[in-house]
């Protein structure tokens, strides 16, 4: 057993990891309540009096908000529709086992292992010669078909832990499949469904190269936003990184910080439960 | 028996268990073909083809040229043997560290703010790379950079961690270090939480050392756990690309070129496609043995744990 004294050192210790890591996030936010020549000041300066003049130009520039809606209406969309097939999907792979799961479920994963300038290529090609580079429905398809792999392996593995007798017993009084479906199945799974959305909520919001290469100026998000605006007036415009990544990082913090219980289903697609 | 009505007829087509099972793999399986197993065709013809997009003439068939291209490409070996080292050098330090890091969170469920430190401790997995790249940039400024700053305070002098060729590697993978150690943390406590209660009660009462915690404990019951989270890095690692997109872009030469760049560089900027398509069908080859790894551990694991 630990001394109180020997308690307290052990928690300051983990404090000074979490900050540790924490430490260049917490640059980025302090940097952007500085002006641009107080984040280029040598020696860097610690105590300064913060504006929030970063924060009135980024929301006055008229890209940005576009761009801001952009990242929530392609992240949101795909996300939604990418965990809602997913979900009849993994209904038929956990209850029947049609031929052929095991592969289906081995080349799902497998689109998710390739690197990602490999996989976009021959989609790039596809967008170009259909004309359907740079539209809404494109870009959300994609990343629906993007969210999938993940969000069936991760909805199966919680639907092979609902026992068939719940179907049956469902079957049994006489409810169609449907409301087995959606009344008995999805609220047992509701942990996967949350854990499948918010684990490809945060790779669309965070996804930049696909929305390079098969956006353009309408359907561009922030981090697009954020690779193509580094330079103003000859130099790199930290005032205006520091406060967009300011900006961004709140919905996946918080989402962390909300959802942490569903942070490592997620992580891990479904192969490891647990909460941490 | 109720009266048979058309709607309630097809319903019950629907419903049966030969019908039902396809029905409901439909529409991923649309999304499956649309966007996967048609570009994939399309790539693994183009691999066999002379085709610029900025030449503007038609496809040429050329069989295997591309394939003998790239295996006679030098700087193809040089950035694929480039992204080995990344990755295993990559890997390797997040797993020590954050095996490290998991067992030091692992009675500390008494800590006041717990949810708060987690949170920090995980934000750098969910920050945006492009935006991680990017500031880095700052952080290793020469000249207006923190890093070099705190360097100079202590008494060394400076360094161009990212413009100089023999810094600029591990610069990158320090950074790489930084966003991913937090993973095997998390990877590690959810190891550490399949080992049985009574055996952490042993452990604690035993005042096993760290060592023997971490052999007799962790590595014996996580050991599964821990393997499916070091395949995840190691396949996660070798797409690297956002991150390094803005923090060098493979510079300086082609230090920190790993072969995800490599591909975009040669089918975005040069626009290359029968060649690049012919290296994303290699890199696809590599995915899948990659993957059929994964699953073998995954079921590994479900064998030993039955």
């Amino acid at each position: 057993m630990r001394t109180p004294w020997q308690e307290h050192a052990y928690h300051a210790v983990l404090w000074l990891v979490a900050l540790v890591f924490f430490a260049p996030i917490a640059w980025i936010i302090l940097s952007s309540f500085k002006t641009a020549d107080q984040i280029l000041a040598t020696p860097p300066v610690l105590l300064f009096r913060p504006t929030l003049d970063n924060y009135v130009q980024l929301f006055a520039r008229d890209s940005f908000l576009h761009q801001l809606f952009n990242s929530l209406f392609l992240s949101v969309s795909a996300v939604l529709i990418a965990v809602a097939v997913s979900f009849l999907a993994a209904f038929s792979f956990s209850r029947f086992k049609p031929a052929g799961t095991d592969f289906l479920m081995f080349l799902l994963l497998s689109i998710r292992m390739l690197p990602g300038s490999a996989a976009i290529l021959p989609v790039y090609l596809m967008y170009v010669g259909f004309g359907w580079k740079d539209t809404y429905a494109g870009m959300i398809l994609f990343y629906a078909m993007f969210s999938i792999p993940f969000s069936v392996w991760i909805l199966k593995g919680f639907i092979d832990g609902v026992s068939p007798r719940f179907d049956e017993t469902g079957r049994v009084n006489g409810a169609s499949w449907l409301r087995i479906i959606t009344r008995t199945i999805l609220p047992q799974v509701m942990p996967g469904v949350i854990a499948a959305l918010i684990f490809n909520f945060i790779f669309v919001w965070n996804e930049f190269l696909f929305n390079y290469i098969i956006g353009g100026l309408q359907t561009s998000n922030v981090p697009v936003a954020l690779s193509t605006g580094l330079y103003s007036s000859g130099g790199v415009d930290w005032t205006f990184i520091s406060a967009l990544t300011t900006v961004y990082l709140v919905p996946p913090v918080l989402v962390v910080y909300v959802f942490q219980r569903y942070l490592l289903v997620g992580m891990t697609f479904g192969t490891v439960r647990g909460e941490v | 028996m109720p009266a048979l009505s058309p709607a309630g007829g097809v319903a019950r087509f629907l419903g049966r268990r030969t019908v039902l099972p396809g029905l409901l793999l439909v529409p991923v399986l649309a999304f499956f073909i649309v966007w996967n197993t048609i570009p994939t065709l399309w790539l693994l013809g183009l691999s066999f083809y002379r085709f610029s997009l900025t030449s503007g003439r038609a496809p040429i068939y050329a069989g295997l040229l591309n394939f003998q291209n790239i295996l006679n490409d030098s700087g193809v070996w040089l950035d694929l043997s480039r992204t080995l080292l990344f990755v295993v050098s990559g890997v390797g330090i997040q797993t020590v560290l954050g095996m490290l890091l998991g067992l030091l969170f692992w009675n500390s469920q008494r800590l006041p703010g717990r949810r708060v430190a987690l949170t920090m401790l995980f934000a750098p997995m969910v920050l945006t790379p492009v935006a991680s790249g990017t500031f880095w940039r700052l952080i290793y400024d020469p000249t207006f950079g923190v890093l070099n700053a705190m360097l100079r305070g202590v008494g060394f002098s400076g360094a161009n961690f990212l413009g100089d060729s023999s810094t600029a590697f591990a610069a990158v993978l320090v950074v790489d270090v930084w966003m991913w150690t937090p993973f095997m943390v998390l990877m590690t406590l959810a190891a550490l939480a399949s080992v049985p209660k009574a055996e952490l009660e042993a452990a604690e009462i035993d005042q096993l050392t760290w060592m023997q915690r971490l052999r007799l404990v962790l590595l014996h019951h996580g050991k599964y756990i821990l393997m499916l989270g070091i395949l995840l890095r190691t396949i996660d690692s070798f797409k690297t690309m956002d991150l390094i997109y803005n923090m060098t872009f493979g510079g300086p030469g082609t230090t920190t070129q790993l072969v995800a760049i490599t591909l975009y560089r040669r089918a975005f900027e040069a626009f290359n496609m029968g060649w690049s398509s012919a290296l994303a069908v290699i890199l696809l080859l590599i995915s899948i043995a990659f993957t059929a790894t994964f699953i073998f551990v995954l079921h590994w694991r479900e064998k030993a744990e039955a």
